[in-house]
């Protein structure tokens, strides 16, 4: 497979998020605006490409009964690096993604593609997966977190669309409105792809 | 090479490589992050503050406000606004528990005479579109120009002076409650804190 394919295939085909339903605890919890979203994706897709990277250049050296430890060191560093970053550099993101960042190194969707894709093909291979997967997650995160923050706060990347006379529908905000919210998003997808087979 | 030793060798080598990288990150943003964090207090101390010419965060007064469980000292911090080298105003930073989820976290600035001059909320955890509208303008300001007496601080379901928000009462409650015992503790140490200022 061309390394384009490699990249391509994260961004819908096995988009981390709308089709293996992977990473959805932080998925669900941060999308509560595009931009949370968008930081969150961003965020996550420098873990998954460096990863994917240092995991891809240690797989000949790494023996295969340490291996689950040795990822997560790794995954643990390159989160450590991104929040200490963002606190740095990003501090209003810093604090609105709180929580979060740290539980990066819990996300499945990290551990899964260092196991399953980067441990087993070379460094290039690797990057262009880490990639497609990290800008296929961020691009779901911020799709969920427009149509939330739309409705649920009548804004979009924090300007007013629908004017001042908008009654926003704040349930979809609030905890339960990821959950909704997400599986309209899904049916939607199920219905484009059905439809174009 | 193989077996144990070979796993054990690996995993160390792994473990300091990422300790290596990890302490050279740290040592690089350790400056930028407490400059962030003094740059977000300025920030409430210039929305909290009324005009100063100085920088209160480094003209700071500790109070010991308490003790906790242990006997150790709980210290509050009394930042000073001077113009010309008059004192114009106080801030300090109030936290309570008692909010909707987790504490919040503010800023309370007052004139020399215990008037509230302005409030701003440092942290919270409040639901977003309902607790968290504490953070609005329309709710800060109504503390304006409030002094310890003269003013019921209960919110107006509570039968007080302070409006609540729709759908979410127990936000603001713990914000006026939090900020009346700011205003007491400040009321309490008033003669301390002027006397102090005006040695320097």
């Amino acid at each position: 497979m061309s390394l384009y394919q490699e990249f391509k295939r994260g961004l819908w085909k096995e988009n981390a998020v709308f089709r293996l339903l992977l990473g959805l605890c932080p998925t669900l919890a941060v999308t509560t605006s595009a931009e949370n979203g968008l930081g969150m994706g961003l965020a996550t897709t420098f873990v998954l490409v460096g990863s994917n990277i240092v995991v891809s250049l240690l797989r000949q050296l790494i023996p295969s009964k340490v291996r689950i430890p040795a990822f997560i060191v790794i995954i643990a560093s390159f989160v450590t690096v991104v929040q200490l970053c963002m606190e740095a550099y990003f501090y209003d993101l810093y604090k609105a993604l709180g929580i979060f960042i740290p539980l990066i190194v819990v996300n499945c969707v990290i551990l899964g593609r260092a196991e399953a894709f980067a441990s087993k093909n070379s460094l290039l291979p690797s990057m262009a997966d880490g990639l497609g997967m990290g800008t296929g997650f961020t691009l779901a995160l911020f799709v969920l977190g427009a149509v939330r923050e739309l409705f649920g706060s009548g804004t979009l990347l924090g300007y007013a669309v629908f004017g001042s006379s908008y009654q926003p529908f704040l349930l979809l905000i609030l905890p339960p409105g990821a959950f909704i919210a997400m599986g309209l998003l899904l049916a939607a997808m199920n219905r484009l792809d059905a439809r174009r087979r | 090479m193989n077996g144990l030793p070979r796993l054990i060798i690996t995993l160390t080598l792994i473990t300091v490589g990422a300790g290596l990288l990890l302490s050279l990150v740290e040592s690089m943003t350790r400056a930028p992050i407490a400059e962030q964090r003094r740059l977000e207090t300025l920030r409430a101390l210039q929305t909290v503050l009324p005009a100063f010419d100085n920088s209160p965060d480094a003209d700071s007064v500790n109070l010991v406000a308490g003790h906790d469980k242990k006997g150790r000292e709980l210290q509050r911090t009394f930042f000073r606004g001077r113009l010309d080298g008059a004192i114009t105003g106080f801030a300090f930073t109030v936290v309570t528990p008692e909010g909707y989820s987790g504490n919040i976290g503010m800023m309370v600035g007052v004139d020399p005479d215990g008037r509230v001059v302005g409030l701003e909320i440092l942290n919270h955890a409040e639901t977003p579109g309902l607790g968290d509208k504490i953070t609005r303008s329309e709710f800060k300001s109504q503390f304006k120009g409030k002094t310890l007496d003269g003013v019921d601080w209960r919110v107006k379901k509570d039968g007080g002076d302070f409006d609540q928000i729709t759908g979410a009462t127990i936000s603001p409650r713990a914000v006026v409650k939090a900020v009346r015992q700011g205003l007491q503790f400040f009321h309490d140490h008033r003669a301390e804190l002027l006397a102090d200022g005006a040695n320097q």
